[in-house]
Protein backbone atom coordinates (compact mmCIF):
# COMPACT_ATOMS: atom_id res chain seq x y z
CA UNK A 1 0.00 0.00 0.00
CA UNK A 2 3.01 2.11 0.68
CA UNK A 3 4.24 1.46 -2.31
CA UNK A 4 1.38 2.43 -4.48
CA UNK A 5 0.93 5.41 -2.29
CA UNK A 6 4.41 6.73 -2.95
CA UNK A 7 3.95 6.31 -6.68
CA UNK A 8 0.71 8.13 -6.85
CA UNK A 9 2.05 11.26 -4.86
CA UNK A 10 5.38 11.35 -6.85
CA UNK A 11 3.21 11.32 -10.33
CA UNK A 12 0.89 13.59 -8.80
CA UNK A 13 3.83 16.09 -7.86
CA UNK A 14 5.86 15.64 -11.07
CA UNK A 15 2.16 16.52 -13.04
CA UNK A 16 1.63 19.30 -10.68
CA UNK A 17 5.12 20.62 -11.23
CA UNK A 18 5.16 19.85 -14.62
CA UNK A 19 2.15 22.58 -15.07
CA UNK A 20 3.22 25.16 -12.53
CA UNK A 21 5.95 25.66 -15.27
CA UNK A 22 3.08 26.48 -18.28
CA UNK A 23 3.32 30.13 -19.12
CA UNK A 24 -0.73 29.82 -19.13
CA UNK A 25 -1.55 30.95 -15.56
CA UNK A 26 -4.97 28.38 -15.49
CA UNK A 27 -2.36 25.41 -15.77
CA UNK A 28 -0.22 26.84 -12.82
CA UNK A 29 -3.10 27.62 -10.83
CA UNK A 30 -4.02 23.66 -11.63
CA UNK A 31 -0.48 22.17 -11.18
CA UNK A 32 -0.78 24.12 -7.53
CA UNK A 33 -4.44 22.42 -6.87
CA UNK A 34 -2.27 18.87 -8.00
CA UNK A 35 0.37 19.78 -5.84
CA UNK A 36 -1.58 20.48 -2.82
CA UNK A 37 -3.22 17.38 -3.12
CA UNK A 38 -0.29 15.36 -3.45
CA UNK A 39 0.89 17.01 -0.22
CA UNK A 40 -2.76 15.71 1.27
CA UNK A 41 -1.69 12.39 0.34
CA UNK A 42 1.30 12.39 2.18
CA UNK A 43 -0.50 13.42 4.88
CA UNK A 44 -2.47 10.31 4.81
CA UNK A 45 0.41 7.85 4.10
CA UNK A 46 2.04 9.07 7.44
CA UNK A 47 -0.04 8.03 9.57
CA UNK A 48 -1.34 5.03 7.65
CA UNK A 49 -3.29 2.32 9.60
CA UNK A 50 -5.72 -0.66 9.18
CA UNK A 51 -8.42 -0.54 11.81
CA UNK A 52 -12.18 0.25 12.83
CA UNK A 53 -12.99 3.99 12.17
CA UNK A 54 -11.87 5.83 14.77
CA UNK A 55 -15.75 6.76 16.49
CA UNK A 56 -16.59 6.83 19.82
CA UNK A 57 -17.35 4.35 21.73
CA UNK A 58 -14.31 2.80 20.53
CA UNK A 59 -15.10 -0.88 20.11
CA UNK A 60 -13.18 -2.80 22.37
CA UNK A 61 -10.19 -4.70 21.77
CA UNK A 62 -9.71 -4.07 18.14
CA UNK A 63 -7.45 -1.49 16.73
CA UNK A 64 -8.61 1.68 15.36
CA UNK A 65 -6.93 3.63 12.32
CA UNK A 66 -4.92 6.92 13.37
CA UNK A 67 -7.64 9.44 13.64
CA UNK A 68 -5.17 12.46 13.67
CA UNK A 69 -3.93 12.04 10.29
CA UNK A 70 -7.24 12.40 8.88
CA UNK A 71 -8.57 15.25 10.72
CA UNK A 72 -4.40 17.27 9.83
CA UNK A 73 -5.62 16.14 5.85
CA UNK A 74 -9.16 17.85 6.39
CA UNK A 75 -7.74 20.77 8.12
CA UNK A 76 -5.68 20.75 4.90
CA UNK A 77 -8.13 19.88 2.31
CA UNK A 78 -10.13 23.36 3.37
CA UNK A 79 -7.13 25.45 3.76
CA UNK A 80 -5.70 24.00 -0.08
CA UNK A 81 -9.55 24.78 -1.49
CA UNK A 82 -9.49 28.26 0.18
CA UNK A 83 -6.60 29.01 -1.56
CA UNK A 84 -6.90 27.60 -4.63
CA UNK A 85 -10.20 30.32 -4.48
CA UNK A 86 -7.92 32.87 -4.18
CA UNK A 87 -5.38 32.06 -6.44
CA UNK A 88 -8.25 32.14 -9.21
CA UNK A 89 -9.52 35.17 -8.12
CA UNK A 90 -6.09 36.62 -8.56
CA UNK A 91 -5.97 35.51 -12.01
CA UNK A 92 -9.07 36.66 -12.66
CA UNK A 93 -7.89 40.49 -11.72
CA UNK A 94 -4.83 39.76 -14.01
CA UNK A 95 -7.38 38.71 -16.69
CA UNK A 96 -9.36 41.82 -16.08
CA UNK A 97 -6.65 44.50 -15.95
CA UNK A 98 -4.42 42.96 -18.80
CA UNK A 99 -6.90 40.78 -20.70
CA UNK A 100 -4.06 37.83 -21.26
CA UNK A 101 -3.69 35.24 -19.02
CA UNK A 102 -0.52 33.57 -20.19
CA UNK A 103 2.89 34.82 -18.40
CA UNK A 104 4.82 35.14 -21.76
CA UNK A 105 2.22 37.72 -23.20
CA UNK A 106 2.19 39.55 -19.71
CA UNK A 107 5.99 40.21 -19.52
CA UNK A 108 5.86 41.30 -23.13
CA UNK A 109 3.37 44.04 -21.71
CA UNK A 110 5.48 45.13 -19.07
CA UNK A 111 8.14 45.18 -21.17
CA UNK A 112 6.77 47.43 -23.55
CA UNK A 113 5.01 49.59 -20.75
CA UNK A 114 8.71 50.22 -19.54
CA UNK A 115 10.33 51.07 -23.17
CA UNK A 116 7.40 53.86 -23.51
CA UNK A 117 8.13 54.96 -19.82
CA UNK A 118 12.21 55.27 -20.49
CA UNK A 119 11.39 57.12 -24.27
CA UNK A 120 8.86 59.48 -22.02
CA UNK A 121 11.57 60.42 -19.68
CA UNK A 122 14.60 60.62 -22.44
CA UNK A 123 11.50 62.89 -24.70
CA UNK A 124 11.49 65.34 -21.56
CA UNK B 1 -4.62 34.14 29.38
CA UNK B 2 -2.43 32.77 26.21
CA UNK B 3 -5.46 32.61 24.14
CA UNK B 4 -6.22 36.50 25.17
CA UNK B 5 -3.87 37.87 22.51
CA UNK B 6 -4.87 35.77 19.61
CA UNK B 7 -8.79 36.28 20.55
CA UNK B 8 -8.75 39.63 20.76
CA UNK B 9 -7.35 40.13 17.20
CA UNK B 10 -9.39 37.76 15.74
CA UNK B 11 -12.69 39.11 16.86
CA UNK B 12 -11.64 42.48 16.00
CA UNK B 13 -11.09 41.56 12.95
CA UNK B 14 -13.93 38.76 11.92
CA UNK B 15 -16.06 42.57 13.63
CA UNK B 16 -13.85 44.62 11.52
CA UNK B 17 -14.23 42.92 7.88
CA UNK B 18 -18.09 43.47 7.82
CA UNK B 19 -17.81 47.15 7.88
CA UNK B 20 -16.16 49.81 5.34
CA UNK B 21 -12.70 49.83 6.18
CA UNK B 22 -12.42 52.83 4.42
CA UNK B 23 -14.56 55.12 6.95
CA UNK B 24 -12.11 56.62 9.46
CA UNK B 25 -13.31 55.07 12.39
CA UNK B 26 -12.68 51.43 11.05
CA UNK B 27 -8.65 51.87 10.59
CA UNK B 28 -8.94 53.61 14.29
CA UNK B 29 -10.96 50.74 15.79
CA UNK B 30 -8.16 48.56 14.09
CA UNK B 31 -5.08 50.57 15.61
CA UNK B 32 -7.06 50.02 18.79
CA UNK B 33 -7.46 46.36 18.79
CA UNK B 34 -4.00 45.87 17.24
CA UNK B 35 -2.85 48.12 20.70
CA UNK B 36 -5.07 45.85 23.27
CA UNK B 37 -3.17 42.84 21.62
CA UNK B 38 0.20 44.38 22.12
CA UNK B 39 -0.79 45.32 25.75
CA UNK B 40 -1.57 41.74 26.39
CA UNK B 41 1.26 40.21 24.92
CA UNK B 42 3.50 42.58 27.34
CA UNK B 43 1.28 41.06 29.86
CA UNK B 44 2.12 37.86 29.27
CA UNK B 45 5.60 38.66 28.84
CA UNK B 46 5.56 39.48 32.35
CA UNK B 47 4.43 35.98 33.18
CA UNK B 48 7.54 34.80 31.28
CA UNK B 49 9.69 36.64 32.75
CA UNK B 50 11.81 35.05 34.75
CA UNK B 51 10.74 31.22 33.94
CA UNK B 52 10.84 28.74 31.24
CA UNK B 53 7.37 29.33 29.99
CA UNK B 54 3.39 29.54 29.76
CA UNK B 55 1.88 26.54 28.60
CA UNK B 56 -1.87 25.72 28.22
CA UNK B 57 -3.88 22.99 26.20
CA UNK B 58 -6.52 24.09 23.70
CA UNK B 59 -10.41 23.75 24.01
CA UNK B 60 -9.99 22.22 27.82
CA UNK B 61 -8.78 18.58 26.62
CA UNK B 62 -6.60 17.18 28.52
CA UNK B 63 -2.56 16.81 28.39
CA UNK B 64 -1.38 15.61 24.71
CA UNK B 65 -4.82 15.04 23.31
CA UNK B 66 -5.23 19.25 22.79
CA UNK B 67 -3.58 21.58 20.91
CA UNK B 68 -0.47 23.21 23.31
CA UNK B 69 -0.02 26.61 23.32
CA UNK B 70 3.36 27.58 24.48
CA UNK B 71 4.52 30.99 25.21
CA UNK B 72 8.62 31.59 25.57
CA UNK B 73 10.96 34.04 25.79
CA UNK B 74 11.77 33.28 21.85
CA UNK B 75 7.97 33.37 20.51
CA UNK B 76 7.22 36.41 22.66
CA UNK B 77 10.21 38.37 21.17
CA UNK B 78 9.24 37.81 17.28
CA UNK B 79 5.20 38.39 19.07
CA UNK B 80 6.06 41.32 20.51
CA UNK B 81 7.76 42.45 17.26
CA UNK B 82 5.43 41.83 14.36
CA UNK B 83 2.43 43.40 16.45
CA UNK B 84 4.26 46.73 16.81
CA UNK B 85 5.24 46.65 13.30
CA UNK B 86 2.09 45.91 12.42
CA UNK B 87 0.51 48.62 14.22
CA UNK B 88 3.31 51.14 12.99
CA UNK B 89 2.12 50.07 9.56
CA UNK B 90 -1.20 50.68 10.08
CA UNK B 91 -1.53 53.83 12.01
CA UNK B 92 1.19 55.34 9.01
CA UNK B 93 -1.95 53.60 6.08
CA UNK B 94 -5.03 55.17 8.41
CA UNK B 95 -3.47 58.62 8.71
CA UNK B 96 -2.90 58.37 4.57
CA UNK B 97 -6.17 57.08 4.38
CA UNK B 98 -7.30 53.33 3.70
CA UNK B 99 -7.92 52.56 0.05
CA UNK B 100 -9.56 49.33 0.36
CA UNK B 101 -12.49 47.96 2.18
CA UNK B 102 -10.70 44.92 3.95
CA UNK B 103 -7.47 46.72 4.71
CA UNK B 104 -7.76 47.15 8.62
CA UNK B 105 -9.15 43.61 8.91
CA UNK B 106 -6.60 41.90 6.81
CA UNK B 107 -3.97 43.58 9.21
CA UNK B 108 -5.93 42.18 11.85
CA UNK B 109 -5.61 38.55 10.56
CA UNK B 110 -2.07 38.85 10.12
CA UNK B 111 -1.52 39.91 13.41
CA UNK B 112 -3.55 37.11 14.83
CA UNK B 113 -1.92 34.39 12.05
CA UNK B 114 1.33 35.44 13.40
CA UNK B 115 0.97 35.30 16.91
CA UNK B 116 -0.31 32.00 16.78
CA UNK B 117 2.22 30.62 15.16
CA UNK B 118 4.76 32.72 17.29
CA UNK B 119 2.66 31.34 20.33
CA UNK B 120 1.71 27.50 19.39
CA UNK B 121 3.81 24.25 20.78
CA UNK B 122 2.33 22.53 17.59
CA UNK B 123 3.53 21.55 14.51
CA UNK B 124 0.35 21.19 12.65
CA UNK B 125 -1.02 24.53 14.72
CA UNK B 126 2.04 25.97 13.18
CA UNK B 127 1.18 25.06 9.68
CA UNK B 128 -2.64 26.56 9.90
CA UNK B 129 -1.62 29.78 11.44
CA UNK B 130 1.07 29.87 9.15
CA UNK B 131 -1.28 29.59 6.13
CA UNK B 132 -3.66 31.93 7.85
CA UNK B 133 -1.01 35.00 7.85
CA UNK B 134 0.13 33.61 4.27
CA UNK B 135 -3.54 34.01 3.07
CA UNK B 136 -3.82 37.24 4.14
CA UNK B 137 -0.44 38.49 2.87
CA UNK B 138 -1.75 37.41 -0.45
CA UNK B 139 -4.19 39.56 -0.18
CA UNK B 140 -2.35 42.42 1.23
CA UNK B 141 -0.18 42.53 -1.35
CA UNK B 142 -2.41 43.43 -4.41
CA UNK B 143 -3.90 46.09 -1.82
CA UNK B 144 -3.62 49.49 -4.13
CA UNK B 145 -4.91 47.92 -7.25
CA UNK B 146 -1.63 49.30 -9.15
CA UNK B 147 -1.52 47.01 -12.12
CA UNK B 148 1.77 46.29 -12.28
CA UNK B 149 1.21 44.69 -8.77
CA UNK B 150 -0.60 41.91 -9.88
CA UNK B 151 1.79 39.99 -11.52
CA UNK B 152 4.38 40.30 -8.69
CA UNK B 153 1.82 39.04 -6.79
CA UNK B 154 0.87 36.48 -8.39
CA UNK B 155 4.52 34.42 -8.30
CA UNK B 156 4.33 35.69 -4.89
CA UNK B 157 1.33 33.63 -3.98
CA UNK B 158 2.33 30.55 -6.40
CA UNK B 159 6.02 30.39 -5.38
CA UNK B 160 4.85 30.95 -1.33
CA UNK B 161 1.94 28.12 -1.63
CA UNK B 162 4.62 25.59 -3.54
CA UNK B 163 6.49 26.46 0.02
CA UNK B 164 3.52 26.12 2.07
CA UNK B 165 2.53 22.77 0.66
CA UNK B 166 6.44 21.60 1.19
CA UNK B 167 6.19 22.45 4.91
CA UNK B 168 3.11 20.36 4.62
CA UNK B 169 4.38 17.29 3.55
CA UNK B 170 7.77 17.93 5.96
CA UNK B 171 5.10 17.97 8.74
CA UNK B 172 3.35 14.66 7.98
CA UNK B 173 6.59 13.23 7.65
CA UNK B 174 7.92 14.41 11.19
CA UNK B 175 4.52 13.03 12.51
CA UNK B 176 5.60 9.51 10.47
CA UNK B 177 8.34 9.10 11.99
CA UNK B 178 8.23 10.65 15.73
CA UNK B 179 4.37 9.97 15.49
CA UNK B 180 3.65 13.17 17.73
CA UNK B 181 2.76 16.71 16.33
CA UNK B 182 4.34 18.13 19.57
CA UNK B 183 7.56 20.43 18.98
CA UNK B 184 9.32 19.10 22.40
CA UNK B 185 8.52 15.18 22.15
CA UNK B 186 9.38 15.71 18.02
CA UNK B 187 12.87 17.25 19.12
CA UNK B 188 13.30 14.48 21.73
CA UNK B 189 12.40 11.28 19.77
CA UNK B 190 14.42 12.97 16.55
CA UNK B 191 17.70 11.24 18.45
CA UNK B 192 16.73 7.59 17.17
CA UNK B 193 15.02 8.70 13.97
CA UNK B 194 17.40 7.04 10.94
CA UNK B 195 19.54 9.68 9.57
CA UNK B 196 18.77 9.72 6.29
CA UNK B 197 15.38 10.44 7.06
CA UNK B 198 16.06 13.22 9.42
CA UNK B 199 17.98 14.85 6.74
CA UNK B 200 15.55 15.04 4.29
CA UNK B 201 12.92 16.34 6.62
CA UNK B 202 15.46 18.69 7.54
CA UNK B 203 16.15 20.16 3.88
CA UNK B 204 12.39 19.94 3.35
CA UNK B 205 11.96 22.38 6.32
CA UNK B 206 15.40 24.64 5.54
CA UNK B 207 13.74 25.16 1.82
CA UNK B 208 10.10 25.92 2.99
CA UNK B 209 11.45 28.61 5.44
CA UNK B 210 14.41 29.57 3.08
CA UNK B 211 11.27 30.46 0.72
CA UNK B 212 9.51 32.95 2.43
CA UNK B 213 12.35 34.89 4.31
CA UNK B 214 13.93 35.21 0.43
CA UNK B 215 17.08 33.84 0.80
CA UNK B 216 19.59 33.40 -2.02
CA UNK B 217 18.47 30.32 -4.18
CA UNK B 218 14.60 31.09 -3.55
CA UNK B 219 14.59 34.93 -3.54
CA UNK B 220 13.23 35.81 -7.26
CA UNK B 221 9.59 36.29 -5.99
CA UNK B 222 10.77 38.96 -3.53
CA UNK B 223 11.81 42.38 -6.06
CA UNK B 224 8.64 42.44 -7.66
CA UNK B 225 6.71 42.38 -4.95
CA UNK B 226 8.54 44.57 -2.80
CA UNK B 227 9.11 46.98 -5.74
CA UNK B 228 5.28 47.91 -6.67
CA UNK B 229 3.62 47.51 -3.00
CA UNK B 230 2.52 50.58 -1.31
CA UNK B 231 4.99 51.51 1.45
CA UNK B 232 2.69 50.75 4.47
CA UNK B 233 2.47 47.13 2.52
CA UNK B 234 5.97 46.90 1.86
CA UNK B 235 6.79 47.28 5.55
CA UNK B 236 4.59 45.01 6.62
CA UNK B 237 5.80 42.27 4.43
CA UNK B 238 9.20 42.75 5.03
CA UNK B 239 9.11 43.77 8.80
CA UNK B 240 6.53 41.28 10.15
CA UNK B 241 5.92 38.12 7.19
CA UNK B 242 9.44 37.92 6.61
CA UNK B 243 9.81 36.73 10.48
CA UNK B 244 7.93 34.05 9.41
CA UNK B 245 11.05 32.62 8.01
CA UNK B 246 13.61 33.59 10.47
CA UNK B 247 11.38 32.33 13.28
CA UNK B 248 10.80 29.06 11.56
CA UNK B 249 14.78 28.09 10.73
CA UNK B 250 15.26 29.44 14.33
CA UNK B 251 13.01 27.24 15.82
CA UNK B 252 12.48 23.96 13.79
CA UNK B 253 16.72 24.61 12.51
CA UNK B 254 18.22 25.21 16.12
CA UNK B 255 15.17 23.68 18.65
CA UNK B 256 13.73 20.85 16.70
CA UNK B 257 16.46 19.58 14.51
CA UNK B 258 20.03 21.02 16.23
CA UNK B 259 21.88 17.94 15.14
CA UNK B 260 20.61 17.72 11.35
CA UNK B 261 21.46 21.74 11.44
CA UNK B 262 25.06 21.03 12.78
CA UNK B 263 25.61 18.20 9.95
CA UNK B 264 24.68 20.75 7.37
CA UNK B 265 26.06 23.70 9.05
CA UNK B 266 28.60 24.20 6.34
CA UNK B 267 25.44 24.20 3.41
CA UNK B 268 23.89 26.81 5.81
CA UNK B 269 26.94 28.73 6.21
CA UNK B 270 27.85 29.12 2.16
CA UNK B 271 24.29 30.19 1.19
CA UNK B 272 24.29 32.85 3.89
CA UNK B 273 27.43 34.25 2.53
CA UNK B 274 25.60 34.44 -0.91
CA UNK B 275 22.73 35.98 0.04
CA UNK B 276 24.88 38.59 1.64
CA UNK B 277 27.57 39.18 -1.49
CA UNK B 278 24.43 38.81 -3.90
CA UNK B 279 21.98 40.50 -1.96
CA UNK B 280 24.84 43.58 -1.66
CA UNK B 281 25.57 43.21 -5.54
CA UNK B 282 22.60 43.59 -6.54
CA UNK B 283 21.37 46.50 -4.04
CA UNK B 284 23.95 48.22 -5.57
CA UNK B 285 23.54 47.83 -9.04
CA UNK B 286 20.00 49.21 -8.82
CA UNK B 287 18.47 52.49 -8.63
CA UNK B 288 14.63 52.45 -7.73
CA UNK B 289 14.09 52.82 -3.99
CA UNK B 290 12.12 49.85 -3.81
CA UNK B 291 14.20 47.48 -5.40
CA UNK B 292 17.30 48.36 -3.55
CA UNK B 293 15.33 47.33 -0.37
CA UNK B 294 14.60 44.19 -1.21
CA UNK B 295 17.81 43.52 -2.46
CA UNK B 296 19.14 44.72 0.59
CA UNK B 297 16.40 42.72 2.69
CA UNK B 298 17.88 38.84 0.43
CA UNK B 299 21.06 39.72 2.21
CA UNK B 300 19.94 40.88 5.16
CA UNK B 301 18.21 37.60 5.44
CA UNK B 302 22.10 35.91 4.90
CA UNK B 303 23.55 37.24 8.20
CA UNK B 304 20.69 35.37 10.42
CA UNK B 305 21.60 32.13 8.45
CA UNK B 306 25.35 32.89 8.80
CA UNK B 307 24.80 33.14 12.84
CA UNK B 308 22.72 30.05 12.72
CA UNK B 309 24.61 28.30 11.09
CA UNK B 310 27.41 28.76 13.72
CA UNK B 311 25.15 28.70 16.38
CA UNK B 312 25.83 27.74 20.37
CA UNK B 313 24.66 30.63 22.50
CA UNK B 314 26.67 33.16 20.97
CA UNK B 315 24.96 32.60 17.21
CA UNK B 316 21.65 31.93 18.22
CA UNK B 317 21.56 35.40 20.23
CA UNK B 318 22.85 36.97 17.63
CA UNK B 319 20.51 35.41 15.29
CA UNK B 320 17.29 36.80 17.14
CA UNK B 321 18.95 40.05 17.83
CA UNK B 322 19.43 40.63 14.03
CA UNK B 323 15.92 39.51 12.99
CA UNK B 324 14.61 42.12 15.08
CA UNK B 325 17.16 45.35 13.92
CA UNK B 326 16.72 43.72 10.47
CA UNK B 327 12.75 44.16 10.46
CA UNK B 328 13.02 47.56 12.46
CA UNK B 329 14.83 48.88 10.17
CA UNK B 330 13.17 47.76 7.21
CA UNK B 331 9.83 49.29 8.42
CA UNK B 332 11.44 52.74 9.20
CA UNK B 333 12.83 52.55 5.85
CA UNK B 334 9.82 51.47 3.97
CA UNK B 335 7.28 53.57 5.69
CA UNK B 336 10.30 56.79 5.25
CA UNK B 337 10.46 56.16 1.92
CA UNK B 338 7.23 57.86 0.29
CA UNK B 339 7.55 61.11 2.50
CA UNK B 340 8.96 64.45 2.34
CA UNK B 341 9.60 66.85 4.42
CA UNK B 342 11.70 68.01 7.51
CA UNK B 343 12.41 65.12 9.60
CA UNK B 344 11.84 62.02 7.06
CA UNK B 345 15.45 62.79 5.48
CA UNK B 346 16.82 62.17 8.99
CA UNK B 347 14.82 59.46 9.94
CA UNK B 348 15.83 57.77 6.38
CA UNK B 349 19.77 58.37 7.73
CA UNK B 350 18.82 56.74 10.72
CA UNK B 351 17.40 53.87 9.04
CA UNK B 352 20.32 53.64 6.52
CA UNK B 353 22.93 53.97 9.28
CA UNK B 354 21.31 50.84 11.42
CA UNK B 355 21.42 48.81 8.45
CA UNK B 356 24.84 49.81 7.80
CA UNK B 357 26.00 49.25 11.40
CA UNK B 358 27.01 52.64 12.26
CA UNK B 359 26.49 53.51 16.23
CA UNK B 360 24.85 54.70 17.58
CA UNK B 361 21.56 53.19 16.10
CA UNK B 362 20.84 49.48 16.77
CA UNK B 363 22.15 47.86 14.34
CA UNK B 364 25.48 48.68 15.45
CA UNK B 365 24.91 46.09 18.01
CA UNK B 366 23.57 43.60 15.89
CA UNK B 367 26.95 44.00 13.69
CA UNK B 368 28.77 43.39 17.00
CA UNK B 369 26.79 40.39 17.30
CA UNK B 370 27.88 38.93 14.25
CA UNK B 371 31.28 39.70 14.36
CA UNK B 372 31.50 37.71 18.13
CA UNK B 373 29.73 35.19 16.05
CA UNK B 374 32.68 35.41 13.34
CA UNK B 375 35.21 35.11 16.19
CA UNK B 376 33.24 32.19 17.58
CA UNK B 377 33.15 30.25 14.27
CA UNK B 378 35.71 27.84 13.30
CA UNK B 379 37.01 29.75 9.91
CA UNK B 380 36.93 33.51 12.19
CA UNK B 381 38.88 35.37 9.60
CA UNK B 382 37.02 34.36 6.61
CA UNK B 383 33.37 35.25 8.69
CA UNK B 384 34.45 38.60 9.52
CA UNK B 385 36.02 39.69 6.38
CA UNK B 386 32.43 38.69 5.22
CA UNK B 387 30.26 40.50 7.74
CA UNK B 388 32.81 43.53 7.00
CA UNK B 389 32.61 43.58 3.10
CA UNK B 390 28.94 43.14 3.66
CA UNK B 391 28.44 46.01 5.87
CA UNK B 392 30.60 48.32 3.86
CA UNK B 393 28.53 47.33 0.78
CA UNK B 394 25.44 48.27 1.94
CA UNK B 395 26.52 51.71 3.46
CA UNK B 396 27.40 52.77 -0.13
CA UNK B 397 23.79 50.93 -1.51
CA UNK B 398 22.01 53.15 1.47
CA UNK B 399 23.76 56.49 0.85
CA UNK B 400 22.87 55.97 -3.06
CA UNK B 401 19.21 55.99 -2.68
CA UNK B 402 19.60 58.90 0.05
CA UNK B 403 21.10 60.43 -2.33
CA UNK B 404 18.56 59.66 -5.22
CA UNK B 405 15.71 60.66 -2.83
CA UNK B 406 16.37 63.23 -0.85
CA UNK B 407 19.23 65.36 -2.38
CA UNK B 408 17.86 65.60 -6.16
CA UNK B 409 15.98 68.06 -6.28
CA UNK B 410 13.49 67.13 -8.90
CA UNK B 411 12.38 64.55 -6.64
CA UNK B 412 10.84 66.59 -4.31
CA UNK B 413 6.63 66.08 -3.79
CA UNK B 414 4.64 68.21 -1.65
CA UNK B 415 5.41 68.41 2.09
CA UNK B 416 3.34 64.96 3.81
CA UNK B 417 1.78 65.95 6.96
CA UNK B 418 3.09 66.43 10.06
CA UNK B 419 1.38 63.44 12.15
CA UNK B 420 3.27 60.92 9.19
CA UNK B 421 6.44 62.30 9.62
CA UNK B 422 6.27 61.96 13.33
CA UNK B 423 5.21 58.30 13.02
CA UNK B 424 8.33 58.14 11.05
CA UNK B 425 10.23 60.18 13.01
CA UNK B 426 9.18 58.09 16.29
CA UNK B 427 10.12 54.83 14.77
CA UNK B 428 13.62 56.59 14.75
CA UNK B 429 13.72 57.58 17.63
CA UNK B 430 12.89 54.05 18.59
CA UNK B 431 16.04 52.79 16.57
CA UNK B 432 18.48 55.10 17.65
CA UNK B 433 17.06 54.37 21.54
CA UNK B 434 17.87 50.93 21.24
CA UNK B 435 21.99 51.61 20.49
CA UNK B 436 22.12 54.22 22.87
CA UNK B 437 20.73 51.58 25.21
CA UNK B 438 21.18 47.84 24.10
CA UNK B 439 20.70 46.58 27.07
CA UNK B 440 17.23 45.10 27.37
CA UNK B 441 17.59 44.05 23.98
CA UNK B 442 20.65 41.94 24.10
CA UNK B 443 18.91 40.45 27.13
CA UNK B 444 16.05 39.33 25.97
CA UNK B 445 17.88 37.48 22.62
CA UNK B 446 20.03 35.98 25.36
CA UNK B 447 17.23 34.87 26.75
CA UNK B 448 15.45 33.71 23.70
CA UNK B 449 18.69 32.08 22.83
CA UNK B 450 18.17 30.09 26.02
CA UNK B 451 14.73 28.71 24.98
CA UNK B 452 17.36 26.08 22.63
CA UNK B 453 18.82 23.66 23.21
CA UNK B 454 21.80 24.70 22.03
CA UNK B 455 21.69 27.95 23.09
CA UNK B 456 22.56 27.46 27.02
CA UNK B 457 25.77 28.93 27.32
Amino acid sequence: MIVLLSAVIGILFGAGAFLMLKPDLFRVVIGMVVISNAANLTLMASGLSRGRSPIHPLPQGETVSDPLVQAMTLTAIVIGFGVTALLLSLVYRVYTSHETVDLDDLSHQEARQSEELEREEVHI
Amino acid sequence: MLAAPLAITWMAATLLVLVDGRRRWVAWAGVTALLVHLASLLVLAYDVHGGTGVEGVTGGWPQGVGIRLRADALGLVFAVLSSGVLTAALVHEALRGVRSRAFPALVLFLATGLTGLFLTADVFNFFVFFELSMIAAYVLSVYGEERKQIGGALIFAVVNLLGSFLFLIAVGAMYHVTGTLDMRAIAARFDTVEPASAIMIAVTVFVAFGVKLGLFPFHFWLPPLYTGARPAVAAILAGALANIGSYGLIRFGAGILPNELEFGALVVLLLGAASIVYGSMQALSRAAVGEVLAYSAIGQAGYILVALAVGGPVGYAAAVLYSVVNSLNKVLLFLAIGLRGWLVGAAFVVGAFSVAGVPPTAGFFAKVAMFQTGVASTHPILLVALIFVGSALSFVYMFQIYQHEYWRTEQAGPVSAPVRRALVAGLAVVVVGLGVWPEPLLELSRRAAEVLPGGRG
